[in-house]
């Protein structure tokens, strides 16, 4: 077995500029996914049956759907549907996000039903609104105590920016290919692209832990 | 707009066939996934600091990098190691086996751990070896408590099963993709596609849910 290293390092600019696209690509449907998520968390726990019954339709169909098919519709089926293309990397987000916030939705809601009653209590009587105690009292404690799960959804937004390959959205797993392809040195490429995104993975889960660490304290009442 | 219902009712026998090979894919990787993660969960309980590294990097690595990734890696690279190479069905069971074992490790060890350290010392004192205690009292145990989770990863699974369409299996999206381009309707067949998977993980989704109430931990 013989390791040629020349064809990475010749395309890695190529590759390097595909990393950042990936960077990009989860943190950006991170940011989708969070907006979604919080919003449709909050909806479910504080909005009364109806709003509990559509959401959580919303939650399960993501739950049970694969993210392929998630993104393919997207790419695909959405121009059909309403009359009008969207670039591959607006999909990506579009479809990584969305299916992501179903996931940050639970955590949400898991985060916001352990904060006690009494603490809704306690600010409905010192006078705030429901929607100021939310926001000031019952949110703050429960954003600390998902931050784990918050966390390890990033590392999932990660990983999961690669399935944005087979849309041609162009991120380090798609340019692996890419090179791969043109070169056949499957061997160095893939490991490489490999290494990159333990290198990327690994320490946000590490990191996220050490910050939850330091912080949860704050989280108990 | 014009739509070509009939393309998916004539093809509904490809459609149950990919579904098929989803499901094959689903139980068999989950089949070996238990055993797979228990070993992993011993290794890295283990006494040796080299067999419990060795068990950590492998998970770790796992469970940090994409799983459509490690699907091309044993396709392509693995091969070059071991100069065998695998059918695509056997191929992808051996990355998704890896994958889930490593997830399942995590629940298992999770699991172990949980169990007071006055169990172990009761059967230790009864007699028991430390294989017998981990057998009768500590597995039967942790095993009730890790159901929820292992839920969970059963349903994360069977949506991941979609990524070896990739290395050309020929499991529901495989075989959905491959109708869309012989046939040209594009929405009809990808709403189809998303449809099958819908009536087959909602329903899995469902019993998740019930799952974690019926055996939410307690002490």
């Amino acid at each position: 077995m013989d390791i040629d290293l020349t064809p990475l390092l010749l395309r890695l600019p190529f590759l390097a500029k595909a990393l950042l696209m990936t960077i990009e690509l989860s943190l950006f449907s991170m940011v989708v996914g969070l907006v979604v998520g919080i919003v449709v968390g909050v909806a479910r726990t504080y909005g009364g049956r109806i709003a509990d019954a559509i959401l959580g339709f919303y939650v399960d169909t993501m739950r049970s759907v694969p993210l392929l098919v998630v993104l393919i519709w997207t790419v695909f089926a959405f121009p059909l549907v309403f009359g009008h293309a969207i670039g591959t990397l607006t999909a990506g987000v579009l479809g990584l996000g969305v299916h992501l916030g179903a996931y940050v939705a639970e955590t949400i809601r898991a985060g916001l039903t352990s904060v006690r009653k009494g603490q809704m209590q306690a600010a409905r009587a010192l006078g705030m609104s429901r929607f100021e105690a939310i926001r000031k009292i019952i949110l703050p404690q429960a954003l600390v105590r998902m931050l784990p799960s918050l966390g390890s959804l990033l590392t999932f937004a990660i990983k999961d920016s690669a399935v944005a390959s087979v849309i041609a959205v162009p991120e380090l797993m798609r340019q692996s290919q890419v090179v791969a392809g043109q070169t056949y040195h499957f061997k160095e490429i893939y490991t490489a692209a490999m290494i990159a995104y333990f290198l990327l993975c690994y320490p946000v889960a590490r990191g996220v832990d050490r910050i939850y660490r330091r912080v949860a304290h704050l989280g108990s009442s | 707009m014009t739509f070509h219902w009939h393309v998916v009712w004539d093809n509904l026998d490809r459609f149950a066939a990919g579904a098929v090979v989803t499901v094959e894919l689903t139980v068999l990787t989950m089949a070996l996934s238990i055993p797979g993660g228990l070993l992993l969960a011993f290794l890295r309980l283990s006494p040796f600091a080299a067999v419990r590294a060795a068990a950590t990097a492998f998970v770790e690595l796992f469970r940090s990098t994409p799983l459509i990734l490690q699907i091309y890696w044993v396709y392509y690279v693995l091969p070059t190691f071991s100069e065998i190479q695998f059918p695509a069905f056997e191929t992808a069971v051996i990355g998704l086996v890896c994958n889930i074992s490593s997830y399942n490790s995590e629940t298992f060890r999770a699991g172990i751990v949980s169990i007071r350290a006055g169990q172990w010392n009761a059967g230790l004192a009864l007699g028991m070896s430390r294989a017998q205690v981990m057998a009768r009292i500590v597995l039967p145990q942790a095993a009730m408590r890790v159901l929820p989770a292992l839920a969970t990863t059963w349903v994360s699974l069977f949506k991941d099963t979609s990524l070896v369409s990739v290395i050309n299996v020929e499991d529901l999206s495989y075989q959905s993709l491959k109708i869309r381009t012989e046939t040209f309707t594009i929405l009809e067949v990808l709403t189809a596609m998303a449809a099958i998977y819908w009536l087959m993980g909602y329903p899995q989704a469902k019993l998740v849910d019930w799952i974690h109430r019926r055996y939410k931990a307690a002490e």
